[in-house]
């Protein structure tokens, strides 16, 4: 999963409230959205449950290439839509900030980069089923395709933003950041499997589950 | 759709799988063992920070304030299950 891992005060704070503002103008939109369309029980219950699904796992290291996180952020889309995905990657930042991961200035920016994953996650898991039937490997590819969105958004932010106080050139904070990407890519491997397995078993217990990611 | 969809779909899963796992590991290979602050701080520029290290299990282990961890988590099972009983009423209607 691709997350800003930097302490507060890495960015100037015009950055931080500009990540908020844009973190802040998408949940307006997602919520607006959410009101005309109308959400259902089912789909409440399921973003509840993915919720909780995605804070447990987020704030747990898992000892791959010196430590990576998971997210289950394209899980969250294939489940629960963009709309919803929205709130709940929104949420899962706050309630990881209010434990000491991550920090509050950076919410905003996280919130957009884990959001890139939930809609790529989505967007990608819908394009393939014209291409294949298998559950295991549509929601596998749609996790990589999500993840790498995510480094590509997260390596982005931090370019534009800039970091206070390093003296680093944008090319060596590039070059720095794409290693940590390709890194961070790794848990996408265990990420891919775990998101193709729970998706493969819904899709045998509960297939409707998986017509509610709405967007 | 048929069984050859189906390959077709895993043969696409397992080359991007290879492919991330050989980046991965090279890139891994390049900068060298390193927690996950370390490796952002090393990455943008910024004085390393000591991680914490051991009291995890099997080099699992948990990020921020584990008891503040715990409570929110039993609230968020809390909310789901409340959910999930009142889809199942609903349901059953």
């Amino acid at each position: 999963m691709a997350h800003i891992h930097l302490p507060d005060g890495s960015f100037t704070l015009s950055w931080v409230l500009f990540w908020w503002i844009c973190a802040l103008v998408l949940i307006g939109a997602a919520l607006v959205w959410a009101r005309r369309r109308g959400v259902g029980a089912t789909e409440i219950t399921v973003a509840a449950f993915v919720t909780a699904a995605s804070f447990a796992v987020f704030q747990v290291q898992v000892p791959l290439f010196g430590g990576v996180h998971m997210n289950l952020t394209p899980l969250i889309g294939i489940l629960a839509g963009p709309v919803l995905g929205s709130f709940i990657v929104f949420i899962v930042n706050i309630l990881s900030a209010a434990i000491g991961h991550g920090g509050w200035g950076l919410i905003g920016a996280n919130v957009l980069v884990n959001f890139s994953e939930v809609l790529t996650g989505y967007l990608i898991f819908r394009a393939l089923k014209r291409i294949t039937p298998s559950l295991f490997s549509r929601a596998g590819i749609a996790t990589f395709g999500g993840l790498f969105v995510g480094n590509i958004a997260m390596i982005a932010i931090i370019l534009v933003s800039g970091i206070q106080g390093v003296t680093q050139t944008p090319l060596q904070i590039l070059t720095g950041l794409s290693l940590l990407a390709a890194v961070n890519m790794g848990v996408a491997v265990v990420e891919a499997f775990v998101t193709g397995f729970i998706v493969e078993y819904i899709g045998k217990v509960k297939p409707d589950l998986l017509g509610g990611g709405r967007p | 759709m048929t069984a050859p969809d189906r390959r077709r779909g895993l043969i696409l899963f397992v080359l991007i799988l290879v492919a991330v796992a050989i980046i991965s590991f090279a890139a891994y290979r390049l900068t060298g063992p390193m927690g996950i602050e370390e490796r952002y701080s090393n990455a943008v520029g910024l004085p390393s920070t000591e991680e914490e290290e051991g009291g995890g299990w099997f080099g699992f282990s948990l990020e921020g304030n584990h008891l503040a961890y715990g409570v929110i988590l039993l609230a968020l099972v809390g909310i789901s299950v409340i959910a999930y009983l009142r889809w199942k009423k609903e349901e059953s209607r």
